[in-house]
């Protein structure tokens, strides 16, 4: 019943033969049994191998336990997913050279072999198909004797999974130098290291029925908001589809609002962000099989925060702040400015000026609108060939687009140099910002107020902006709104948005994501310089 | 009514942004000369009596709108008429400010463009933060108040830099003596921007903290207050009082002459900004006030379905008050202060309070 | 829902569809007016010159050889009855829609300034496009024409050329005012105070002038001079005052930033320069038996700019025996300028306004006889405070050892 391919939307309202019908149509998925495991071993191994359709990977190794008393098992496992070395060592050799007490009755076999043989750390028994086929897929090593209606499966996952390395976004030239990888196990343990403490707490769950992907809800218990929490787990356990094969799979079915340009929850490759989140109060989700961990609830300046601005000192932070609050501005408005100042409102740039652009213009067949769409096109088609492109092909692009923008459109006058700046800064901005996610929603929303500026010139723009943040403020995550704390202002925590405080002064967590338990640190924290040092001094110079 | 609340702050918010709405670029007061800080000022203290009289009519009826409680006071038939007086007030002084402000626009930078579609645009985003509800006008209210604030004070660092103000243009202080500064006290400012607080009657409800209220809604208006004073008294010292009141947009002509460093000159869009800015929040309150009495008079469930209709409204009644600007101007001094503000901002406010009051104490003694 | 949708997709459609982008104008549609220039003809009518830019030739804005080919800006002209019909007018010779928001200078020909320029103004002070921080000047002995056609050497465009040097002559010389179209009609507009517009002449050979040649010449043929105030009364032109008397004007409005003064010393002439470096005027007014005076304050502060006679800088007392002879100077300046406006029974310096704003009641009463029956009778008290305050690098000049 759980095997359920090209799930639509109107199938909630089908009823059951439809949907045998669907997967009987698609003709890729065998039914999974109903019936409890079956007491004898060939037939098990033989509805196991007839299940899987014979794949190659799975390997069913059968042998004997005991010596007077010999029971027939198998042990099953898929290759690459299990740590062979562990089932070869923990499993198949104390149970191939263990001796029943004669007191044993059968029955009792196999919490016998659960009890004393199997030397592995998690070992559960299984007594449904559905268990047993999840179990040995996660990469579990399945215990099949002869004669008991249930299973044992053994935790020996392994295999080869990437090392942890340096994260590929988000870099930082202060800050720990580990990032997540594809393994669900070693981020969450990534996280462990840095919060120790058994109030973080771990919930996991499986999401796909298809891809039976483990997904892990990871929050602090006593900072994070219960309702938040409680939030994130219902959408989470609401979700029905095949694969989720990505976070960003997860992040489209439980965010708040899909009709935005703007990215309402965060995503990170950094353990050190999403622990400094957690810490915060919100909640991380983790998804095996990327390195992508979501966080919600995600506000808008968020995106504006890097990891280096926790790590430098707050004076050079704030100045960093300010500059990519400007940057974002900038990617968004540029190009839109350029276009209403030179063909609107030309009054209002001062006329030495006016007059050096109007002259580069001279012979420029186009409107300035067009010029300037074109350039943004070209600019972008050339950002999303060098982002696709092999690294070695991708710097022959830069190039090639550099002469093409650059110089050879300017030199044949097909754009004016004016353009050429501003195409550039507008380029340049939007790769200063630190946030992937809120670049692209800028890169979207200058088009849409460059027509605006091509019609209306600064009224479009004006209006584009006013709309533009009517919509941010009605915006919501996990039902926190998505300004805060600026819309709705709340003093305590300002200090770390446009500008950011030094440490000592950041006395309280965010008031609506962590609402019960707010302090973070102690009074007093400000850093005084230490009366010994200055005595000390004194006497050096005196002797 | 909406289930949501407001705090303090975004009262304030809102308090301010809507009394500087369009009356920080109109010729607010100009009839008093030199003492137009004085006749501003003095507005303000008599719009803050007014706004006791409503405050005292919310204390009444903490969790009903204008519009339910004149039902009450006045009883059912009297007060829906009422109530249906407030709604189309509230409608026609939308309009009134969509209006003055596309009647700006087009004059100073869209001399083609069409009225209609100027207001229309304007009127979308309206629409849009209404259908959203009140508290995320107000949030973004949150956003653009330290943004205006931001423009004020470069915008005034730039005009004394510039070396523009002078300060004997303010001089003769009540050249004609104090009659002047009455007439354009109850004639001009009184009313707009002080008496309009009355649509305020209509958001109070909403307040989480009705506490606070009082002094958040008297500390809006008296910074408004101060604020318009202090750009209308900028606006005199810049231009003389004479090119003040013949001024179409003071503020305008203020700005335009800011020139520093030779390139921080032209700034319009200075201008610009604040209108719209302002022009939207005035034009919101009073648009969402109209809406939620509509909603509440025929007790309608979700206001967000009379917002298209009712602001269709607003923009087709932008364009047809008036066939000119001088036209819309005069009958903004002349008619609608008399057959509107007088009536809808004092008289009536005080009869229902009276009534109310007189209700109230035989309640009590029964 | 959808239905929502639909109706606001449709009207932003609308609205987008129905824009044909009004008062949308490219850059290379547009004729930037840099001037103005106003002339009358010989049949009474206005004749409106606009100087516009080519920005192709504008050098530095040019980008694609170019350049030096061609002159940097082009004159048109239209006449008209009045401002508005003359500026439509020109429109059939111009290729480009004329545009005023770079207008810097309004040139008024000296013959109009004496029928008046009350009602020139209004045109553009009216217009959206128009700045009323452009500056006026009084085209003397030459058209206005003549003077928009000029080309100039160092700032490629005549007007910026104008522009400039009235400003820094404002600011280091202080014989000529920088004048605003705006400060002229704030003028006009009151009773107590009388417009004042600086002249600006041509010196040489006025057709040589035009050609691109006189730019080629390390002299140029014809040059732009600015020179003179020219005093108004009732919006018309009545008299010129030149040098010092021009600069006597602006110490009392208060607007002398920098500038030279040269004083005698033991009966030789011109022997001590003081450079003025910070300068302050108080205007007050007083009321004496209903009859008003003025008293003037001024404070300057310099150094020493040069000294041709022996004195010893070194000595305090020097240096007050100077100061007493600079005040005096100063003060000459500003006697001189405020008879030559008695003379012409025309209060340029705004004394008017001084006294309506310490006398609101009694200005009232003297206001339609301010001009002609009491400010040449007026009482004027001239105190001038000048303090040298450095001597710059030397103390005694060289010949003081001689």
């Amino acid at each position: 019943m759980l095997f359920q391919w090209g799930l639509q939307k109107k199938q909630k309202e089908k009823k059951e033969p439809t949907i045998q019908q669907e997967r009987d149509q698609s003709g890729q998925a065998q039914d999974v049994p109903r019936e409890p495991i079956h007491s004898l071993l060939d037939v098990n191994l033989d509805i196991i191998r007839h299940t899987t359709g014979n794949s190659s990977d799975i390997v069913i190794r059968r042998f004997t336990i005991g010596q007077e008393r010999s029971i027939r098992a198998a042990l099953i496992f898929i290759d690459g997913l299990a740590d062979e070395k562990n089932v070869y060592q923990f499993l198949l050799e104390p149970l191939m050279a263990a001796t029943f007490p004669i007191s044993l009755s059968s029955k009792d076999t196999l919490s016998f072999v659960e009890k004393k043989l199997a030397a592995v750390g998690g070992i559960k028994r299984i007594s449904h198909w559905f268990d047993l086929f999840l179990a040995l897929t996660s990469g579990e090593t399945i215990i099949l004797l002869d004669g008991m209606p249930s299973a044992l499966s053994a935790s020996t996952k392994g295999g080869e999974t990437r090392a942890i390395q340096e994260p590929q976004t988000q870099l930082a030239i202060r800050g720990p130098r580990d990032g997540f990888t594809e393994s669900l196990r070693m981020n969450t343990a990534l996280i462990r290291r840095r919060i120790k403490n058994p109030n973080l707490w771990l919930e996991t769950l499986k999401i796909g029925e298809v891809t039976q992907t483990d997904v892990a809800i990871m929050y602090v218990k006593g900072i994070a908001n219960d309702d938040i929490v409680e939030e994130v787990k219902k959408r989470l356990r609401s979700i029905r589809i095949d694969s989720v094969l990505e976070s960003g799979d997860i992040e489209q079915l439980i965010e708040d609002q899909t009709f935005t340009t703007f990215p309402t929850m965060y995503h990170t490759e950094r353990p050190d962000v999403v622990a400094a989140n957690l810490l915060e109060g919100r909640v991380a989700i983790f998804v095996e099989g990327t390195p992508f961990v979501l966080v919600a609830p995600a506000l808008f300046i968020q995106f504006f925060q890097a990891v280096e601005d926790y790590y430098a000192r707050f004076d050079i932070a704030t100045a960093l702040r300010f500059l990519r609050v400007l940057i974002f501005f900038l990617s968004l408005v540029a190009p839109a400015i350029y276009i209403a100042a030179t063909t609107f409102h030309q009054e209002m740039i001062p006329t030495q000026l006016v007059i050096a652009i109007a002259a580069q213009r001279e012979a420029v067949p186009f409107p300035a609108f067009v010029e300037a769409l074109v350039m943004e096109v070209v600019f972008e088609i050339l950002r999303e060939a060098g982002v696709r492109l092999p690294r070695a092909v991708g710097q022959a692009v830069s190039i090639v687009g550099a002469l093409v923008i650059g110089q050879a459109a300017v030199e044949a006058g097909f754009v004016s140099s004016a353009m050429v700046i501003v195409v550039s800064i507008t380029a340049i901005a939007s790769f200063a910002t630190p946030s992937f996610a809120i670049a692209i929603s800028a890169r979207l929303i200058r088009f849409a107020l460059m027509f605006l500026a091509a019609m209306f010139g600064f009224y479009g723009i004006i209006m584009g902006i006013l709309v533009m943040t009517i919509h941010l403020c009605s915006l919501r995550s996990f039902g926190v709104p998505y300004m805060s704390p600026l819309a709705p202002f709340i003093p305590s925590n300002v200090g770390d948005t446009l500008f950011r405080v030094p440490t000592w002064a950041f006395k309280e967590r965010p008031r609506l994501i962590s609402q019960k338990n707010i302090v973070r640190q102690g009074e007093h924290q400000r850093p005084q310089p230490s009366s010994i040092n200055r005595q000390e001094e004194n006497e050096g110079e005196q002797s | 009514m909406e289930p949501v609340k407001i705090n303090a702050r975004q009262l304030f918010v809102l308090i301010v942004l809507f009394e500087h709405g369009s009356s920080i670029v109109i010729p607010l007061g100009v009839g008093a000369k030199q003492d137009v800080w004085l006749a501003i000022l003095l507005g303000l203290t008599f719009g803050l009596l007014l706004f006791f009289v409503y405050y005292r009519l919310h204390r009444y009826y903490p969790d009903a709108p204008l519009t339910a409680y004149a039902q009450d006071i006045a009883g059912p038939w009297v007060g829906k008429i009422l109530a249906f007086i407030y709604i189309v007030y509230f409608l026609y002084i939308a309009s009134r400010v969509l209006r003055d402000f596309g009647e700006l626009l087009l004059t100073f930078a869209y001399p083609e463009t069409p009225l209609f579609i100027l207001n229309a645009i304007m009127m979308l985003a309206v629409m849009y933060g209404v259908y959203k509800g009140i508290e995320v006008v107000a949030r973004t209210g949150e956003l653009f108040l330290t943004f205006l604030y931001l423009l004020a004070v470069s915008g005034f660092i730039l005009i004394i830099s510039t070396g523009l103000v002078d300060l004997h243009r303010l001089q003769p202080v009540l050249e004609e003596g104090w009659k002047r500064v009455w007439k354009v006290v109850f004639t001009e400012t009184l009313y707009v921007p002080f008496g309009e607080m009355i649509v305020f009657t209509m958001l109070f409800p909403y307040m989480n903290n009705p506490k606070k209220m009082k002094q958040v809604a008297i500390a809006g208006m008296a910074l408004s207050g101060i604020n318009l004073a202090i750009i209308m008294t900028i606006n005199i010292a810049v231009l003389g009082a004479d090119v003040a009141a013949r001024s179409t947009f003071p503020l305008l002509d203020t700005i335009r002459k800011i020139q520093v460093a030779n390139f921080l000159e032209r700034l319009d869009i200075f201008f610009m900004i604040a209108l719209i800015i302002g022009g939207f929040f005035k034009v919101s309150v009073f648009f969402y006030a109209a809406v939620i009495g509509t909603a509440n008079l025929f007790h309608m469930q979700n206001h967000q379905r009379l917002v298209y209709l009712l602001g269709l409204m607003v923009l087709l009644l932008s364009i047809a008050i008036a066939s000119n600007y001088p036209e819309h101007i005069k009958e903004g001094l002349k008619i609608v202060t008399i057959y509107m503000h007088v009536p809808l901002q004092i008289i009536i406010p005080l009869c229902l309070l009276v009534a109310a009051a007189i209700r109230r104490r035989s309640f009590k003694q029964q | 829902m959808k239905r929502k949708m639909a109706m606001i997709f449709s009207l932003l459609l609308c609205a987008i569809t129905l824009s044909g982008c009004w008062s949308k104008k490219e850059l290379t549609d547009l004729a930037f007016v840099i001037a103005v220039g106003i002339d009358k003809t010989e049949d009474g009518k206005y004749m409106m010159i606009f100087q516009v830019v080519n920005p192709g030739n504008v050098a530095g804005a040019t980008q694609r050889g170019g350049g030096s080919g061609g002159v940097p800006v082009s004159i048109y002209k239209a006449t008209g009855d009045n401002v508005v019909e003359a500026s439509r007018k020109a429109s059939n010779k111009l290729s480009r829609l004329i545009y005023y928001a770079h207008t810097n200078l309004v040139v008024i020909s000296e013959e109009i300034a004496k029928e008046g320029v009350d009602g020139l103004l209004d045109a553009l002070e009216r217009n959206s496009q128009f700045r009323t921080t452009a500056m006026v000047v009084i085209a003397r002995h030459h058209s206005a024409e003549d003077v928009l056609k000029i080309l100039t050497p160092i700032d490629k465009i005549s007007a910026n050329q104008i522009i400039k040097t009235l400003q820094f002559s404002e600011k280091v010389w202080g014989q000529t005012l920088n004048v605003r179209v705006g400060d002229v009609i704030h003028d006009l507009d009151s009773a107590g105070k009388a417009p004042i517009i600086s002249g600006v002449e041509i010196v040489g050979a006025v057709k040589k002038g035009k050609r691109q040649t006189n730019v080629q010449a390390s002299e140029p043929d014809a040059r732009l001079n600015i020179n003179g105030i020219a005093m108004f009364k009732n919006g018309k032109l009545v008299g010129w005052v030149f040098g010092e008397t021009a600069r006597g004007v602006l110490w009392v409005m208060d607007k002398i930033e920098q500038t030279s003064i040269t004083v005698e010393w033991k009966r030789k002439k011109e022997a001590v320069a003081y450079k003025v470096v910070r300068a302050k005027t108080s205007v007050a007014a007083h009321m004496k038996n209903g009859k008003p005076s003025i008293s003037i304050r001024i404070k300057a502060e310099g150094d020493i700019g040069e000294s041709l006679v022996p004195i010893d800088f070194t000595n305090p007392m020097q240096i007050f025996a100077l100061e007493k002879k600079i005040e005096q100077t100063i003060k000459n300046e500003v006697v001189h300028a405020v008879g030559k406006a008695k003379k012409e029974k025309t209060d340029v310096f705004g004394f008017g306004n001084a006294v309506y704003r310490s006398y609101p009641r009694e200005w009232k009463k003297m206001k339609h006889v301010w001009d002609e029956s009491i400010f040449p009778q007026l009482e004027v008290n001239v105190t001038v405070d000048a303090f040298v305050r450095r001597t710059e690098l030397r103390t005694k000049p060289y010949i003081f050892g001689q």
